[in-house]
């Protein structure tokens, strides 16, 4: 056996369990978050602004409420997930099982990447409904998020072993990733900024994340699709490798 | 001469400058039901840590029917069962479930699985829970449950640490009789525990671990001689 696919299946099983199991922790909280967005910003206030990059605000608004989403939710279910799993301890069933790390880490990883790709149909299924949006290039809008999930998720491993208390998980989400997914053009085009904040919005990596996504909905961006693609590529594969390194090495995990 | 079920070769297993096992040397043969014992702290669920992979090894060898459980972790973990000394179940899957998942982790899959969670379940006495997550358990229900799930890979060797803790006399009593059965049909059993009369009582063979170090190993009968466990385990780890 040099591959224990049964493992690695069950555990995204389990994953998809959990997940179902606290729906309202993981699924309906961002759709109704959305919705919200939505209503207020999109078309309340939204209607008071005129088109963005060719569309209304509202449409311009829901590829990156799904990013903000998909985001959130990989993130801190990986990362609650596997320190559950260290804190109950039931995470030892699968370090005496023969499952390799890669194994374990790719079972969250992909875990997390359904999470999000469902997620992320529900609130699209919301921009139909509501905003009457839907994306163009479908092939561009499942990669940008499988490729956002694996990131994140990657991330969540990562300070799901390194943390020592739930308080520890969250300082990521609010220290980081909240406050950079808000600036990264979730809600305006940087190119509504003055010209020093578009430069320092260039080093913000969810400003990327989310113009790469926004392709797949409309034809423009702030940047040019290849780079910010590139720059999703390289963050998700250091952040899977750093997940890989960290289990491998049984950081927490085996004493 | 045939493979042991257990090797251990000078284990020695560090924490910072603390050594928690200092060269412990020993084999268990196919078959044995054999008695890891000392006191808090000794080494023996570090031990069994590092048998199961649970801990790095610092120094030294562990095989398990022959495969190194470093070099050739995948084989040797498919041969080992744990019931460990704590609760550890998955608290979102009902104890079914939790009998199929952990099959699943060790690559079992399918209608053969699901019968044989059925059968441990009744063996265990817990057919009636089947649908109920673990925390919904008694104390003796949740022994039972792990033992159920050491047991559902069907592995050569079961490691219990501690089996009989913290449940009453008439449990014990059945927990005895069922590890005996286990045994009877060719499982090798290691068991760590504070109930000495249990060792007495079960084990083939002991041995004792005093300060991570190695202080006894023979037969029950030669050890206990013509007094009983207590005292020869009270004498060989007086501090």
């Amino acid at each position: 056996m040099n591959v224990n696919a049964v493992g690695f299946g069950t555990l995204v099983k389990r994953e998809m369990v959990r997940t179902f199991s606290i729906i309202n922790q993981v699924i309906w909280p961002p759709v109704i978050q959305t919705l919200l967005y939505v209503f207020v910003f999109g078309l309340a206030l939204g209607s008071r602004i005129k088109d963005v990059q060719g569309v209304s605000y509202a449409q311009f608004l829901i590829p990156g409420l799904i990013m903000l989403q998909v985001i959130d939710q990989t993130y801190s279910e990986g990362s609650s997930s596997v320190f559950q799993g260290r804190f109950m301890n039931s995470i030892q069933e699968l370090l005496i099982a023969p499952m390799s790390a890669a194994e374990i880490v790719l079972g969250y990883v992909v875990a997390g990447v359904v999470r999000a790709v469902f997620i992320a149909l529900l609130i699209t299924l919301l921009g139909v409904v509501f905003v009457h949006t839907a994306p163009t290039n479908w092939a561009l809008y499942l990669g940008t998020i499988v490729l956002v999930a694996i990131l994140f998720s990657s991330l969540g491993i990562v300070f799901g072993l390194l943390a020592e208390k739930f308080d520890h998980i969250a300082v990521l989400t609010t220290f980081f990733i909240t406050p950079l997914v808000f600036v990264g053009g979730v809600f305006t085009s940087i190119k509504f900024l003055p010209p020093a904040v578009q430069r320092i919005s260039l080093v913000n990596p969810m400003f990327h994340m989310i113009d790469a996504f926004r392709y797949s909905y409309t034809p423009t961006g702030d940047e040019p699709l290849g780079v910010a693609l590139s720059v999703v590529v390289v963050l998700a594969a250091l952040a899977l490798g750093t997940a890989l390194l960290m289990t491998a090495r049984g950081v927490k995990l085996r004493t | 001469m045939s493979v042991p079920a257990l090797r251990i070769d000078n284990l020695v297993k560090c924490y910072g400058d603390f050594a928690a096992v200092d060269g412990v040397s020993l084999a268990v043969e196919e078959g044995e039901f054999f008695g890891l014992l000392g006191r808090n702290g000794a080494g023996k669920t570090t031990t069994i840590n590092a048998i199961v992979g649970l801990a790095r090894i610092t120094r030294g060898t562990i095989a398990l029917f022959g495969h190194d459980v470093e070099r050739d972790w995948r084989l040797a973990r498919g041969t080992v069962g744990l019931a460990p000394q704590e609760y550890n179940f998955d608290r979102y899957l009902n104890i079914r479930d939790v009998l199929i998942y952990q099959a699943g982790y060790y690559g079992l899959r399918g209608a053969a699985v699901a019968r044989r969670a059925d059968l441990l379940l009744e063996r265990f006495d817990l057919t009636s829970k089947a649908k109920q997550v673990y925390t919904r358990l008694s104390g003796g229900m949740k022994r039972r449950l792990s033992l159920a799930r050491a047991l559902i890979h069907e592995p050569r060797l079961l490691i219990l640490d501690e089996p009989t803790a913290g449940v009453d006399v008439e449990l014990r009593l059945e927990l005895w009789s069922l590890l005996r059965e286990l045994n009877g049909r060719g499982s090798t059993i290691i068991l760590t525990t504070h109930y000495l009369e249990e060792a007495e009582e079960l084990c083939d063979r002991i041995a004792i671990i005093q300060s991570g170090k190695l202080v006894a190993l023979d037969s029950t009968r030669h050890l206990v001689g013509a007094g009983n466990l207590q005292d020869v385990f009270l004498e060989l780890t007086r501090r």
